[in-house]
């Protein structure tokens, strides 16, 4: 989501092709008959050494090697070895990336069901995966992508979207967290009386998060399925109305500079504006912390995520997670000892070498072990009636000339110009949704 | 008397707004290399507290502005090298030799003034990759794709047909006595090109260098498709320095950033821009 | 004969070099340009669809094209006439007055063209900032508050300070180039009009612009392709074509469309166009303008 350069990533992945390298050999087991596991791992920002710690407490256990392969373009390394035939056991790479290979992959039903590891007891444990698991994950199209009841992608680190705010300057003015958008919208006047702008965003992609979620909130999961499968004039829906109704209001109270950073080179001022108190919310992720690590906070600051607003009071709220993903291969030559290996991710011991690097499985309980910011982040998850909403627009063939997210983000820099009017933005989204539609099949 | 006056007093004060719109933003980024970390966060226009040295050594060391100044530099002279060798004899016999096919190549070369680098360079990346897949066999990490020689190439090729124009016309304007004299003296077609006509064209030849090393030496487009691998050269890495995530706690290693690729085209610059009047004009004034 | 066999041989040792490499990385992608822009192809996927003139139809009914197409015009227009009639002004002047410090103004005007492309955008992004910018900090100073603006954040100004930022970049390029040619128009010509007393604006519309005629007419050429490139390569690095495709210029939406759009036949599509476009824009341009030459 931060990094949209055009050019390299694609390219990166239309390299695929030719950057051959990596281990050769197809035995599955060492010299001395040991048996070998092949996991490859999109390097994150947390490090290398996560894994490889993870790793000698596996191998403690059970008798086995386990070669890893950690890059931060995995697709590069391990697809030229796909297209011959050798195949890792493991890998961890989420869907949503440039490459598009574990959607390819979904695709062409090449991964393994792994619904029986939740069931499964975790090595050294007495207890299920499923039991270890956050709620609301399992059963998504994010791990169940064929909208059934079999699990394919086992939900590895995830990571909320919401809504970033100083909790700090809401202490010091004796403000209330906004819940509704009534309140929400109450808020903007008072904070407007003193200067200060409601909303902000650093880059209009970054409504991404936003958007998702509101759209699960005014209609429900199935609407929100239901816009991102492309169905029928399904933004002309009474529930479309409202959500760009919502969003062209809150737009009416961003702050002035909004538009004129939000591009590539100025976003972060636009992500400055909430640490010197002139904004109160901007959409945004957990990476923001780190980010902005450096840069000057008003007095008193202190990181706050919470998810967006609801029409009315005690409506579910849905907090957009991105997540990585760990899957098998069904050409896998090892998937017995692999799904055995992906239990074992969920350890208690594997757990706490993943929480030190501030890489946060969804597991029950894990926010407690977080600390500072991390631990404000993800406590999002315990307000009630949070929901976890995964996973984006349904991927097509590609439209000549139509990008939706391009109409349905970008859009909002034009209405905040009065550009464009809500109703042109949702004439312009039917259209490309339409467009989309008819790619489909 | 008094309207002369006005008049020199306007003209003075236009050049110098012209002038200041220049020299001000290039001092200011000099200024704002070597500003600390916290004097971002306050008035852009403070001077800087002291000099932060510290900005020019992270870009060397963390952002490796050093290792991507030394691909740059060997991506642009390589280029030049080429595109010398290549283009200098090409034009010089276009110009003053009569033969057949002269006019369909000076055609094709007129043509190629209006072929933007930026549209086929995408097809040029394409037909790369189609020879590294050729010679997969032969080499398996690749040999066509993030490779500076062959980025250098492409540079030189995509830039001959400019460089033509601009020699060829050149060429046109040395008197036909030179050669006529070289002949009677027995110097062979290479001789006389080498030793008398060559030399002759020297101002010319200095603006193709300054021209064409700016091309190379500034261009991030190309550079940005033929090697998505860890070798970049100097405005790929600025640009990533300034789209970077961390961009915010970073901004006086970025502005160091910007000096470093400014000063070797300044310093060029300034070594020649005495003749580059003469050898412009050449072209562009011929009919 | 031995000596006409030499000569053949030493042209096309000459040329041949400069044709292969020309043939290989020009003409060939050209014609492929062409050649994709009637398939429909994500650019890596094995598979390619012939489509016919499919992406040209679509082209002429997407909106963010028709956009990219218009911004390309009025950039070229704008950029065009402010640029030429400066740089032909700041020439005039410095040729035909006695200026103090001319060869420093000359050095100082030129320094805008050796720029990369990536540091104009950084160093206008730091003019154009919308709270603390040079720009409107000058204007505040100037107590022109009402004059301050949000130069890349309001969509109806924005292209304007993309041209603006391109005259920046040329002006002192034909400036130079300018003032070089007129430097060889006789001085007795100015001499005689003087004397029938003729004034200074006269003497440049009856004896500099003809007279450096030509030179014109060869660098509004070489201006129209080269504009066409640094708006594309100064919207890259400094707006990215936002806010909301309010600065998107046809090579940019090109990129987007090969690129993250995966559509790359009918990016290609765009590409033929602008090759199309500009060549017959120069023929145009080359046409209009022609004049009778005159000689000194």
């Amino acid at each position: 989501m931060l990094n949209k350069r055009i050019g390299a990533a694609v390219l990166t992945a239309m390299m695929l092709t030719v950057s051959a390298c990596g281990s050769n050999g197809a035995s599955s087991t060492t010299e001395d008959g040991k048996p070998v596991l092949k996991m490859a791992a999109l390097e994150g920002g947390y490090g290398k050494e996560i894994y490889s710690e993870v790793i000698a407490e596996f191998e403690k256990q059970q008798d086995v090697k386990v070669e890893l392969t950690i890059s931060k373009s995995i697709e590069d390394e391990i697809t030229p070895n796909m297209k011959a035939g050798k195949y890792p056991d493991v890998v961890v790479l989420g869907q949503g990336r440039s490459s598009g290979l574990t959607e390819t992959l979904i695709k062409d039903k090449g991964l393994e069901d792994l619904t029986g590891v939740l069931a499964a007891k975790v090595p050294g444990e007495e207890v299920t995966v499923q039991d270890k698991l956050v709620d609301g994950l399992i059963g998504t199209l994010g791990t169940n992508p064929y909208g059934n009841e079999s699990t394919y992608l086992m939900p590895m680190f995830y990571s909320p979207t919401g809504l970033v705010y100083n909790k700090g300057l809401f202490e010091q003015k004796g403000w209330e967290v906004p819940t509704t958008w009534d309140e929400m919208f109450a808020l903007g006047e008072t904070a407007k009386q003193e200067g200060i702008a409601l909303f902000t965003y650093p880059t209009a992609g970054y409504l991404d998060s936003f958007f998702f979620a509101l759209l699960a909130d005014v209609g429900g999961q199935e609407f929100y399925d239901k816009v991102m499968n492309y169905e029928q004039d399904i933004w002309q829906s009474a529930e479309a109305t409202q959500v760009l109704e919502i969003t062209t209001k809150l737009l009416s109270y961003s702050s002035d500079t909004t538009v004129a950073y939000a591009n590539e080179q100025d976003f972060t001022k636009n992500q400055q504006s909430i640490l010197d108190n002139t904004t109160l919310f901007m959409p945004n992720g957990t990476w923001i912390a780190g980010e902005m690590g450096d840069a000057p906070k008003a007095e008193g600051f202190a990181w706050g995520l919470m998810p967006i607003p609801t029409l009315n009071e005690g409506d579910d709220r849905y907090i957009v997670t991105s997540m990585e993903s760990v899957w098998v291969p069904s050409e896998s030559k090892n998937k017995e000892l692999a799904k055995e290996f992906v239990a074992f991710l969920y350890s208690d011991k594997a757990a706490a070498i993943f929480a030190k690097s501030n890489a946060v499985q969804p597991i029950k309980g894990i926010a407690e072990q977080l600390t500072g910011e991390n631990q404000s982040f993800y406590s999002v998850y315990d307000a009630p009636q949070v929901k976890a909403l995964v996973g984006g627009f349904v991927s097509t063939k590609p439209v000549e000339g139509v990008n939706i997210k391009a109409v349905l983000f970008d859009t909002a820099n034009s209405i905040i110009s009065k550009q464009k009017t809500a109703e042109d933005w949702q004439k312009d989204l039917n259209q490309a949704s339409e467009k989309m539609r008819a790619a489909k099949e | 008397m008094i309207s002369n006056k006005l008049y020199k007093v306007f003209i003075y004060v236009i050049l110098s707004l012209l002038a200041l719109s220049i020299v001000v933003p290039m001092l200011w980024v000099l200024l704002a290399s070597v500003k600390e970390k916290s004097e971002f966060y306050g008035n852009p226009w403070s001077i800087p507290a002291g000099v932060f040295i510290q900005n020019y050594i992270e870009a060397f060391t963390e952002a490796s502005m050093g290792s991507y100044l030394l691909n740059s530099l060997f991506a642009t002279l390589l280029a030049l090298v080429i595109l010398l060798a290549v283009a200098v004899p090409a034009a010089y016999v276009l110009a003053r030799y009569k033969f057949k096919g002269r006019k369909i190549l000076n055609l094709l070369f007129m043509g190629g003034l209006f072929i933007n680098v930026n549209y086929i360079v995408v097809p040029i990346f394409l037909m790369l990759l189609d020879g590294d897949k050729l010679l997969g066999n032969w080499f398996p990490n690749g040999l066509f794709i993030d490779n500076l020689a062959v980025l250098a190439l492409v540079y030189a090729a995509t830039t001959i047909p400019f460089t033509i124009y601009l020699l060829s016309g050149y060429f046109q304007t040395i008197p036909e006595v030179f050669e006529e004299a070289a002949a009677i003296d027995g110097c062979s077609h290479f001789t006389t090109m080498v030793r008398i006509m060559i030399p002759m064209a020297r101002p010319s030849i200095v603006t193709v260098i300054l021209f064409n090393f700016l091309a190379f030496w500034n261009d991030y487009i190309i550079a940005l498709t033929l090697l998505p691998g860890p070798h970049k050269t100097l405005p790929v890495g600025l640009l990533n320095l300034m789209t970077a995530q961390k961009a915010a706690a970073n901004y006086g290693r970025l502005y160091a950033g910007l000096v470093i690729v400014m000063v070797p085209a300044l310093i060029l610059y300034i070594l020649v821009q005495r003749r580059l009047v003469e050898g412009m004009t050449a072209g562009g004034t011929r009919e | 004969m031995n000596q006409k066999k030499g000569r053949s041989k030493f042209i096309f040792l000459c040329v041949a070099p400069a044709f292969i490499l020309f043939a290989i990385f020009m003409i060939i992608p050209t014609i492929n340009v062409f050649r994709m822009s009637v398939y429909k192809w994500s650019g890596f996927s094995a598979s390619k669809e012939f489509v016919g003139f499919d992406n040209f139809r679509i082209l002429f009914e997407d909106m963010v094209f028709i956009k990219s197409f218009q911004n390309t015009v009025l950039l070229l227009v704008v950029v065009t006439i402010i640029t030429m009639s400066l740089a032909l002004l700041f020439a005039a002047i410095m040729s035909r007055e006695q200026v103090k410090g001319k060869d420093l103004y000359r050095v100082v005007f030129y320094i805008p063209n050796i720029l990369s492309v990536v540091i104009i955008a950084a160093i206008f992004s730091a003019i154009y900032d919308a709270k603390d910018g040079l720009l409107n900090g000058f204007l505040g100073m100037l107590r022109l508050d009402f004059l301050q603006n949000m130069w890349l954040g309001d969509q109806r100004i924005v292209i304007y300070s993309v041209a603006a930022a391109m005259i920046w970049q040329s002006v002192g390029y034909y400036m130079v180039m300018y003032m070089a040619s007129m430097s060889s128009i006789p001085e007795s010509f100015y001499e005689a009009s003087a004397l029938e007393g003729t004034g200074k604006v006269r003497q440049f519309f009856s004896i500099t612009l003809p007279l450096i005629w030509q030179n014109l007419r060869n660098t509004l050429t070489f201006f129209i392709i080269s504009s066409i490139n640094l708006s594309f390569t100064l919207i890259k690095a400094m707006t990215g074509g936002g806010p909301d495709g309010s600065t998107e210029v046809f090579l940019n939406y090109m990129y987007k469309q090969a690129y993250t759009n995966s559509s790359y036949g009918y990016g290609m599509a765009i590409g033929s166009i602008v090759f199309l476009f500009s060549f017959g824009l120069s023929l145009a341009v080359s046409r209009i303008t022609k004049r009778e030459t005159l000689q000194y």
